[in-house]
Order: structure tokens, then C-alpha cells, then sequence
């Protein structure tokens, strides 16, 4: 039997999820002339750079430390130069501070000091190795994973739950790096349920990745209460509410974090980073990128962190069409970009080049009442009335039909006949009532 | 200052700009039950306009002697006397418009086009201009119902007055004289006749 | 480089209102082509001008009234060719035009233009046309392949006033199956619309909770009640009301549940008119009486979400 959630879409099933081009290539490293990398990749409060134009500075070097609580470090991913410390317009709301480092292409490692092997690591120092490490989730998310892993008094958790779904389009990264690196994964899951305490661990992989679900079972085998769990194919289900559902049969209560149904969720290329960080002592320097679509040779590439996305694109054999469209991320919620010279972050699990043609949208028509969106709804919202009521600007009513339990997962709009925008107009009402305290 | 009010600026008032029919929608019980034909609309507003004219004068009369609290009471008394006459003589002298309207001549004591006049108008103005209130209004009122009740008359009849227009050929919808067609042509007649006004006076607008 | 900015998602699905318009047209063809082959020529005229009057209204009021004309998303030639099909196909040629004038400017447009009419639009024109001309509406001729015979042969003895109530006349369950029963173009082939079905439900137009509750509760009831129970369901227009205008998803509730109590009252309803009715058919008039009392079944359906648990201890 594969585990699933009610509701849900097959998003492109009639092309396989758009992962066909990308998900037999093996991974493959990719060394940028130079990196740019910003301050603020992770939720929390920038970090702030401790290194000046002029420095040379060695891979993995701390250039920035946390600031806060949940903050984390940043380090350099290349040895070589500071070329410049400069505020730059990203994809955020406010400009970000930017560190530039020229490659030397020596790959010099700075001091490493690692903690342990999985099995022995002192549990007690495995978080603080995560944060020392600057890692944040690397499925999107980006809030930093020793926060996550570090319970507030009074919650508690039974259960860890390795994020190996991929159910986002185009993206093969997590496919390649469980296929590839199994090992890694589950020495980063037993690290973490070690540290939490937790005696139950499952890794949850779709069923349209088939032979990563027979490498992470290798790995896992004779490994103390580690299970491979397979997935039917359907999106979102590695949405970290629908991943509960499925895995668990609880819910996340309304309002509340995976801990209140007492788990908590990692994405896999978490886990080996965790894996490194603590066996190999190494920070999270670089990670794996899917590059596709309209590109000559679509590519799953280990990128360093700050690599911009231009060269991303170039390593991928360049495009091969005019592009119209380029997105960070999958489809569904990929972020679109203005321009290709932004660097890629810490979350940055694809960057996906679509044509002049796939680009252009659809114009909206009326509303036909067909109830697709219903059916589509993993919270089982009904995003008719929604969007209704945000066409009304009507927020407090909206937000008493729940609007604020949408994950903006866009399943919605993707099966929406009239291609009426629902999920960007929840995303605004979300925001919105969170800035006037409706 | 306020526009002096003259006997023919109420009464065109009543016959257009405030028709109780198209403008206020006053008296839609009488109006759908009515308006089968083209005959009983006639019959209809005329005796509503007799009740609405005598009803307006008297209370007018009356308008200083009626205490206020008692003041519906004391109109629905006036009403209905004028009601009693008007169906005492169509009975009289037109049985088969009597036959035709049945209930709903007694049943103009409670057409709030006339409480709402002497609510609205007779109970605060002067016996000239509530006579002309009651013409305007009750003639706006035919008129309305002589529209209607020839539209549905014709649809639902292929007649005009009783006599055939249309000819043999034409197959008459039934649905038109009865009371959901009375709905429906009712409701799209008021539409076209407020979009015809609404585009006058916004010409007038244009031109002032 | 000139980059398209937007937010996700960035590919959408294939499926448009015209797609979806183009599947239930799919899905009518057998159910046209039997009508056509049982009731000759005269059913493809009625249903031609069926089609063809509802487009030019719709494309004529979209121009008069400076809107954007929508014609192209075919929802106007599904109307005529439903409104067609309700008729019976004796009926005079301008009947399907007067039916159509009614169902797009009346009902659909009138009220805002597709997806904001609150009732079928299809359904009121017949229901308004069977009220206003009952004569040509609720006599019923013998297709004429059935008759034998090539020409119009509209006497008394070969009309049944009530497809409703069939078994009693001696219909063998074949021929109603097959449709070699009076009643209007569409709604005599009971397998011609069952193959419509089928399609719908392959290609997810529909799902089967409408037609299903639908048929079942009237099945059921009549045979509760006393009733035939084989014949309420294949004579009448119960199988193509259940399937192709109880379906309507401008007229019918959101959720799942809401279409079962949706399809359930509208069975309720055509049994009860049916039993005890003077009308010998009702599922024009139940289809209509639930559409009314869709926006009310909508608001008290509303599903639990995600999240609505406690919290676990």
C-alpha cells in the first residue's frame, strides 16, 4: 500500500512531472570563477560579515556570524579573495548584504573538527555542530535546522520524518542525492533522532523514485529504528503537513507546528549536510541543483553556495531556446526571477528555464463553479469562496473561512479551468492579514 | 428655498418620475394579479385612480383633525369607504370586469400605493395638490398595468382588448398570463423601462 | 533577456472551460446520434437550430451589450444542443429558438453571463416552454423508426401523454433500454446517454455522485413507495436529467457531500411528482427546485479542514 493524504493534484503526470530530462543524470560538481553570497538565506535575523574586501579567506571560513537565537553562520564556499561586502536588490522585499569572494580555485579547506562518527557523536553537541555548520532546511524553507531541533519546554517529539517526496515538478535533486548518497542521508536521520532523542525515523520517498527507495532501504538496513516509507506520487505530498498525514495518519492542529503533532520533518539534503557537518566537521559550502528545461544539457550539479544562477545555467550546456521564464524551484511554487545574475542560496533545489511560449499565461475567464479546486485542496479549503471573498478585499471574513491555513501550494490555480489566480490571491490575503492584524 | 409645488409638477410627478409602478415598485400584488389582459389592467388602475384621488382629498380634508397616533386606522377607514363605492359600482355596471378581478377589488383597501400617498402626501398637503397627487399617481399606475397587462395580453392571448391581433397562426404562451410569466415579463418590462428613462435623463443631463 | 515574472504556479493544466465544454459535447454525441437515428431528419433539424440559435443569442448579446464575446468556449452550443435534445421532435421550429432566447438571454446572461446563472439554463427554458405550450410539450410521438414509417404521422393513438409511466403500456425493458419509447430526442436512449457517462466519468468531466445518488434515490423511493422500480428508471428523462443537467456545475453544489444531498433531493422530488404528482414527469421541475436550493446546500456543507483535531495530548 502507498501512503498518501486526501486531496491533491498530478501536476504535468502527462510528462512525467517534467523530470525525465534530469533524473539520470549523476550528480556533478561545478566550480563558479566566483560566488556572491548573501547574508540572509535562512528565516531569522541576517547574519553580519566578519571579513572586508581585500581577505582571503579559506573554504568553509566563518565570513559572517548568527545573529539571534535561531540565527546561523555563513561561510566562505570557495577559497580566494573578498572582492567586495555590498548591498544588493535579490529576491527579497529589502536589499541584502552580499559578500563576493573571488574562486583562487584552490578548494583550501579551513580547520575541519569533526564531532564523530553517526552512531557515536556525543549527542548532546550534535545541535550545536548544526548550527556552527549554518545549516537551514534545504527542501525551500530555509529556517535554520538547529531551531528546529532544539524543543521548546513542554513539546515532544516520537517521530522524525525524512523528506524524500519531491513531489514539487522538474526537480530531481533529492532523487539524485538518495540514489547517489544514501549513506550520508541516513547518517544524517540517525544524528538527528539522536540528538532529539527520538526512536523512530522514517524516510518517505514517492513511488515514482522507485530505485532511491531500494538504495535508502540498503542503507538503512541494521539501522536501530530507520524505515523507508513509499509514497504515492501526487503533489503536494511532500508538503510538510500532507508528509504528517500520510507517514503518521495525525494532522498538524490549525495554527500549530509539526511538533504539536509530535514530529518533525527534515528534508533529506538536511540530513546529509547534517551528516557532514558532523562527521566530516565540514559547514554547508554547497548543495544539489537541478538545472532544466530549456536548457541543452539539463544537469542535477553540486553548486557552491552564491554560485550565480547564470552560471548555473552555462554549466547546464546554456539554454536552448530564448528564454521567457527562469524560476528557482519547481512549477508549482518556484520563484520567478528578473534576472539570471542572482546567486543561488542554501534552498535553491532547482533552477528551472522555461521558453517564450510555456511563459505566456492564460487570461482569466469567470468562474464556472466546477469544484476542481475543492478536490484539489489538501487542507480542503474550498478556494472558490476564497477567492471570492479576496476579490471583496473581504479579509476578516476570509480569515474565518481559513484562508490562513493555506499553504499556497498552488494546486488550485494549476487546475483551475479558468485559470483564475486562487493561490497567489491567498498568498496576498495571508500577508495582508497578517500586517494589519485582521 | 424649496420649488414651489404646482398641480402639474405632482401630477406629471406621479406619472412618471415617481410612477409607484416602475419607480417605486409599490402595488406588485395587484399589479401581477391584474394585468392578464389588457381590459382588466384598464379596469384595475381606474379604480385604484378613483380610491387614490377620493382617498387624497378626504384625507387631506381630514389631515388637521386626525390625531397622529390613530392616523393609519383613520386612512384605512377613508380607503375602504372608497373601495366599497368602486366595487358596489362596477359590480353595478360592469359585472364582467367584476367576475375578472373578484378579490382583488376589496383587496385595494390594502394597495400601498394609496396608504403610501396618503402617508407620504395627502397627510401633510393641501387638498388641490393631494387631487393632483392622486391623479398623477393613479394614472402612472394605469399605465403601468395597461403596459404590462397588453404585453402579457398579447403574448399569452395573441389578443389586445379582446380582439385578435396576431392571427390564427400565432400560438399563444400560455406561460404569460400565468402568475410566474406575470414575474418574469413583469421584471423585464421594468428593467427596459428603466433603462429607457435612465438614458433620457442622462441625456437631458448631458445637455443641461 | 526579458524575463516574465509571475507567481507560481508556472504551468498550468490543459484543462479550460472550453475543454471541459468540448467533453460533455463528446459525450452527447451518442445520445444526439441516437435521437437523430430513431426520430429521422426532424430531430436533427430541432437540434441544429437548438445550436445554432443559442450561439448567434449568446454572440448577439455579447456584442450589444459590449461585453467580450465568449462564444468561442462552446458553453452556449452545449445549452442549445440540451435545450434540443428536451424537445420532443415534432416540435415546431421555432420553439428551439424561443427556448434558446430564453435560456441564454433570460437565464444565463441576464444574471451576469456564464457561471453566474443560478439556475440551468437549458432546463428553465424547457420547463418555461413545456408550461407555455403544453401541447406540443408533453405529447409524446413513437420514434419514427419505431413507427415504421417515413413521414410525421402525429395521431392521437400513436402519443403517450406520459413517458413516465411506461411498463403499464406494454414497453419491453429492451426497448426502453434501447429507446424505442416516445419521449423527447434525447431521453429515450437510455444506453446512448449511459455511454455519455461513461466518457464523463473516464475523462473526469463529472464524478459519479450526482448521476448515481440521483438515479438511486428515485429507484429506491419508487419501489419503497409501491412503484415500478425498473421502469422510473429508464423511461422519463430521469437518466439524462441525472447525467447531463443535474451535473451542471454552475447549478449544483461544491462539495462531495453537497452533491450527494443535491442529487438525493432532486430524486426525492421527481418520485414524489412522479407518484402523486398531476404532472406525469418531474425532473425538469426537481432539477430546477434543487438548483435553487444549491447556494443554501453549499453553505451548510462545508468540510472540516486539515488541522481542525486537538491537539494531540
Amino acid at each position: 500500500m502507498r501512503l498518501s493524504f486526501k486531496g491533491g493534484i498530478h501536476p504535468l503526470r502527462e510528462r512525467h512531472e517534467g523530470k525525465n530530462a534530469s533524473k539520470g543524470q549523476p550528480i556533478r560538481a561545478y566550480i563558479p570563477q566566483s560566488v556572491c553570497i548573501p547574508m540572509d538565506m535562512h528565516i531569522g535575523a541576517p547574519s553580519a560579515p566578519v571579513v572586508a574586501k581585500g581577505d582571503r579567506v579559506k573554504m568553509g571560513q566563518v565570513i559572517a556570524t548568527a545573529v539571534g537565537g535561531i540565527g546561523i553562520p555563513v561561510h566562505a564556499s570557495v577559497s580566494g579573495e573578498v572582492v567586495a561586502v555590498s548591498q544588493k536588490q535579490l529576491l527579497g522585499k529589502n536589499p541584502s548584504t552580499c559578500v563576493e569572494i573571488r574562486n583562487d580555485l584552490q578548494d583550501e579547506w579551513t580547520e575541519l573538527t569533526p564531532l564523530g562518527e553517526a552512531e557515536t557523536a556525543p549527542a548532546e553537541r550534535i545541535i550545536q555542530a548544526v548550527r556552527d555548520a549554518g545549516i537551514c532546511g534545504m527542501g525551500g524553507a530555509c529556517f535554520p535546522t538547529h531551531a528546529k531541533m532544539s524543543l521548546p519546554e513542554g513539546k515532544s517529539v516520537d517521530t522524525v520524518i525524512l523528506n524524500g517526496a519531491e513531489c514539487e515538478t522538474f526537480l530531481t535533486s533529492d532523487h539524485r542525492l538518495m540514489l547517489e548518497e544514501p549513506g550520508r542521508v541516513v547518517d544524517g536521520l540517525r544524528l538527528i533522532m539522536r540528538a532529539m532523542k527520538v526512536s523512530r525515523g522514517f524516510i518517505a520517498v514517492e513511488e515514482n523514485k522507485m530505485d532511491a527507495v531500494k538504495a535508502m532501504q540498503e542503507a538503512a538496513r541494521g539501522r536501530e529504528g530507520v524505515s523507508v516509507v513509499v509514497l504515492k506520487t501526487k503533489y503536494p505530498q511532500g508538503g510538510e503537513k500532507q508528509l504528517i498525514e500520510a507517514v503518521t495518519g495525525r494532522q498538524v492542529p490549525s495554527g500549530g507546528l509539526p511538533m504539536d503533532a509530535h514530529v518533525n520533518v527534515f528534508n533529506v539534503g538536511t540530513a546529509a549536510a547534517v551528516a557532514d557537518a558532523v562527521i566530516l566537521g565540514r559547514p554547508l559550502v554547497s548543495r544539489v541543483t537541478t538545472v532544466t528545461g530549456c536548457v541543452k544539457e539539463p544537469a542535477n550539479l553540486l553548486l557552491r553556495i552564491g554560485t550565480p544562477v547564470q552560471e548555473a545555467i552555462d554549466a547546464a550546456g546554456g539554454c536552448s531556446e530564448e528564454p521567457g521564464k527562469v524560476f528557482l524551484g519547481g512549477s508549482m511554487t518556484g520563484i520567478a526571477m528578473p534576472d539570471t545574475s542572482m546567486p543561488m542560496t542554501k534552498a535553491n533545489n532547482g533552477i528551472v528555464v522555461m521558453g517564450q511560449k510555456e511563459a505566456v499565461v492564460a487570461p482569466p475567464t469567470p468562474c464556472i463553479r466546477c469544484a476542481r479546486c475543492l478536490a484539489a485542496c489538501p487542507i480542503r479549503l474550498n478556494p472558490q469562496r476564497l477567492k471570492e471573498l479576496c476579490d471583496q478585499q473581504d479579509y476578516a471574513k476570509a480569515k474565518k473561512e481559513h484562508v490562513m491555513d493555506c499553504i499556497v501550494c498552488g494546486a488550485c490555480s494549476y487546475v483551475c479551468p479558468a485559470k483564475l489566480e486562487l493561490s497567489p490571491a491567498f498568498k496576498e490575503a495571508k500577508d495582508k492579514i497578517t500586517a494589519r492584524r485582521i | 428655498m424649496r420649488e414651489k409645488k404646482t398641480f402639474r409638477g405632482v401630477f406629471l410627478n406621479g406619472v412618471l418620475n415617481e410612477n409607484p409602478t416602475f419607480r417605486l415598485v409599490l402595488g406588485v400584488c395587484p399589479t401581477l394579479a391584474s394585468t392578464t389582459s389588457a381590459t382588466n389592467s384598464i379596469g384595475m388602475g381606474l379604480a385604484a385612480t378613483f380610491v387614490l384621488v377620493g382617498s387624497n382629498i378626504v384625507i387631506s380634508m381630514l389631515r388637521n383633525l386626525i390625531p397622529d397616533k390613530v392616523r393609519i386606522p383613520a386612512y384605512i377607514v377613508v380607503i375602504s369607504t372608497f373601495v366599497t363605492i368602486v366595487q358596489m359600482l362596477i359590480q353595478a355596471f360592469v359585472p364582467s370586469l367584476y367576475e375578472a378581478l373578484g378579490l382583488f377589488i376589496p383587496l385595494i383597501v390594502v394597495n400601498c400605493i394609496i396608504l403610501a400617498r396618503a402617508e407620504a402626501f395627502a397627510g401633510k398637503s393641501s387638498v388641490f395638490l393631494s387631487a393632483a397627487d392622486g391623479f398623477g399617481m393613479g394614472l402612472g399606475f394605469t399605465g403601468a398595468l395597461l403596459l404590462i397587462g397588453a404585453v402579457r395580453e398579447l403574448l399569452g392571448n395573441g389578443t389586445l382588448f379582446g380582439n385578435n391581433i396576431l392571427g390564427g397562426g400565432f400560438e399563444p404562451m400560455l406561460l404569460a398570463v400565468m402568475a410566474p410569466g406575470g414575474f418574469i415579463l413583469f421584471g423585464l418590462i421594468l428593467g427596459i423601462v428603466n433603462a429607457i428613462t435612465d438614458r433620457i435623463s442622462a441625456r437631458k443631463g448631458a445637455k443641461a | 533577456m526579458n524575463l516574465r515574472l509571475s507567481t507560481g504556479p508556472h504551468l498550468l493544466s490543459r484543462e479550460s472551460t472550453q475543454t471541459l465544454m468540448l467533453d460533455v459535447l463528446i459525450a452527447l454525441i451518442p445520445t444526439t446520434a441516437a435521437g437523430i437515428y430513431l426520430f429521422g431528419s426532424r430531430a436533427a433539424w430541432v437540434l441544429a437550430v437548438a445550436v445554432i440559435s443559442a450561439v448567434v443569442f449568446e454572440w448577439l448579446w455579447q456584442k450589444l451589450t459590449r461585453q467580450p464575446v465568449r462564444v468561442k468556449d462552446l458553453s452556449a452550443v452545449v445549452t442549445g444542443l440540451i435545450l434540443g435534445l428536451n424537445l420532443p421532435a415534432q416540435a415546431p421550429l421555432w420553439m428551439p429558438v424561443i427556448g434558446s432566447l430564453i435560456a441564454i438571454v433570460l437565464v444565463k446572461q441576464l444574471f451576469g453571463g456564464i457561471g453566474h446563472n443560478f439556475l440551468n439554463p437549458a432546463l428553465l427554458a424547457r420547463g418555461i416552454l413545456l408550461a407555455s405550450w403544453p401541447a406540443h410539450m408533453s405529447v409524446y410521438y413513437l420514434p419514427t423508426r419505431v413507427l415504421g414509417a417515413t413521414s410525421v404521422a402525429p395521431a392521437a393513438d400513436m402519443t403517450s401523454a406520459a413517458t413516465a409511466l411506461l411498463r403499464p403500456s406494454g414497453f419491453a425493458p429492451y426497448d426502453l433500454l434501447m429507446g424505442n419509447i416516445p419521449g423527447t430526442i434525447g431521453e429515450v436512449s437510455k444506453i446512448a446517454i449511459l455511454i455519455g457517462l461513461l466518457y464523463m466519468l473516464f475523462v473526469g468531466t463529472v464524478t459519479w455522485h450526482v448521476p448515481v445518488v440521483f438515479a438511486g434515490t428515485t429507484v429506491l423511493l419508487t419501489w419503497i413507495l409501491g412503484g415500478d422500480p425498473l421502469a422510473s428508471l429508464l423511461s422519463g428523462g430521469l437518466l439524462f436529467g441525472a447525467v447531463f443537467m443535474a451535473t451542471d456545475y454552475v447549478t449544483n453544489p461544491m462539495t462531495k457531500r453537497g452533491q450527494v444531498v443535491f442529487a438525493a433531493g432532486c430524486g426525492l422530488i421527481v418520485t414524489v411528482i412522479r407518484l402523486y404528482g398531476s404532472y406525469p414527469e418531474g425532473v425538469t421541475f426537481a432539477i430546477l427546485l434543487m438548483n435553487i436550493l444549491t447556494p443554501l446546500i453549499d453553505r451548510l456543507t462545508v468540510r472540516r479542514i486539515y488541522g481542525m483535531v486537538k491537539k494531540h495530548a
